[in-house]
């Protein structure tokens, strides 16, 4: 395979790395990022992120599923979940990465009073990325937004307006890669040439996603719900459906 | 079959593409004694699937935008097949990473699941601390994984050689003021 020169290399891996770094959550204002451009026509159904980790207790697990970036503090009271969308949780317990287990999330109404069904964790319904169906049985959970509903020891769950909790110096990567930038706002008057070549030090480096909202599911129960047959090696992944 | 698909395209080039659809329906019929399910109206709604995260970093970084779309419609059963290539290809080429990192890299993150090891301590708990120190997994709300991918990528976190210093960290750290007790994540700014 024909080697770049270390130059040119660096080059690459400067512009790819930012661009990639870039895109670690789908930012609706670079308009080159998005995951497909029907994402980003649809901030609802774009997922910034992912997250599990330990709940309150070591029997507890918490899944968190984020959406729709950059709501600003002036959007934060107006905007909900996508009603005709399915949000899923799904779990591989078996370690051939095919979902055994999955949450299901679904949301009813818009705006303050948006009410919130959960099912599972169960068996998917439909295993699989396509022709997915929400599953006849009754939701576990259900209630208001912006609420936490269930409780410890079982399922307990919140659906709503969070803190961002991801953070990236922005800025610097698009004085880097200008041609990433986006045609709006204020990082859009940016310098259309590279106006740096390196990651800002501590202490000049900004967080510029800092002081914005997404939309939040949270599902905190017990870790063995999640598990079975004595594996306790699981694989988690989250994904949105319309 | 063969007779079948060599009409097919008989057909197609011969005629117009109504007549090779119609071609392809009878085909379809023809193969299929079921034929109810043909003509059954669904009457559950069916979701597609157009986003999926497990791990961080994994769509964004190593594939090209114009495999997005197929990592969003597609599940972590399937992503060594479709997806495993693309990333050992970025880190060879793009990052000039040897194989220990390619390797590295697409054993840790695929299938795109983020792993948990529950049986672990959940003191251990952190991105890719399942594969790299033995611990719990999964991803916590502190974690820099911009800057754990950029130290994986670029950096010595898995290979001292051909690093490249500038693009292991962006040098910001999280500013969310979290919460200890359910559901964690900071109030919105308001």
């Amino acid at each position: 395979m024909k080697r770049f020169p270390r130059s040119v290399r660096l080059g690459l891996a400067l512009a790819v790395g930012i661009a990639g770094v870039l895109g670690a959550r789908h930012l609706a204002f670079a308009s080159d990022h998005q995951d497909t451009a029907d994402v980003e026509l649809n901030p609802s159904q774009d997922m910034t992120d992912f997250y599990a980790f330990p709940g309150a207790t070591s029997d507890r697990i918490t899944l968190v599923l984020n959406s729709w970036p950059v709501i600003t503090p002036a959007q934060a009271g107006t905007i909900t979940f996508d009603p005709n969308l399915l949000y899923q949780i799904k779990v591989d317990n078996t370690g051939d990465a095919v979902e055994d287990k999955v949450f299901q999330i679904t949301f009813t109404g818009t705006g303050a009073s948006q009410q919130i069904q959960v099912r599972g964790p169960m068996a998917p319904p439909v295993a699989g990325a396509m022709n997915n169906t929400i599953s006849t049985t009754a939701p576990v959970i259900t209630g208001p937004i912006n609420t936490t509903l269930g409780s410890a020891p079982g399922i307990q769950v919140y659906a709503g307006v969070r803190d961002d909790p991801f953070f990236i110096d922005l800025e610097q990567f698009f004085r880097i890669l200008p041609d990433r930038k986006p045609v709006t706002g204020a990082l859009s008057a940016l310098p259309s040439t590279p106006s740096a070549s390196a990651f800002r030090p501590a202490g000049s480096a900004v967080d510029f996603l800092a002081g914005f909202n997404v939309l939040s599911i949270v599902i905190e129960l017990p870790t063995a719900m999640l598990t079975a047959g004595g594996n306790a090696k699981i694989g988690l992944w989250g994904t949105i459906s319309r | 079959m063969i007779n079948i698909n060599r009409h097919m395209r008989i057909t197609m080039k011969r005629t117009f593409h109504f007549s090779a659809l119609a071609g392809v329906l009878l085909a379809a019929a023809a193969c299929n004694n079921d034929t109810t399910t043909m003509t059954t109206t669904p009457t559950t709604r069916m979701y597609n699937q157009v986003q999926r995260l497990g791990n961080p970093l994994v769509s964004e970084v190593f594939l090209a935008k114009r495999s997005h779309a197929t990592h969003g419609s597609t599940g972590p059963a399937s992503d060594v097949s479709l997806i495993r290539a693309e990333l050992i290809s970025f880190v060879a080429t793009v990052a000039g990473r040897n194989t220990t990192v390619q390797n590295t890299l697409a054993a840790v993150l695929l299938p795109d699941m983020l792993i948990v090891q529950t049986d672990k301590a959940q003191s251990t708990a952190g991105w890719l601390s399942w594969a790299l120190a033995n611990g719990w997994g999964g991803r916590k709300l502190t974690d820099d994984v911009v800057d754990a991918g950029l130290a994986a990528i670029f950096g010595t976190l898995l290979d001292p050689s051909n690093v490249s210093p500038g693009l292991a960290t962006d040098n910001v750290a999280s500013d969310s003021p979290f919460i200890t007790t359910f559901p964690y994540l900071a109030p919105a700014n308001r």
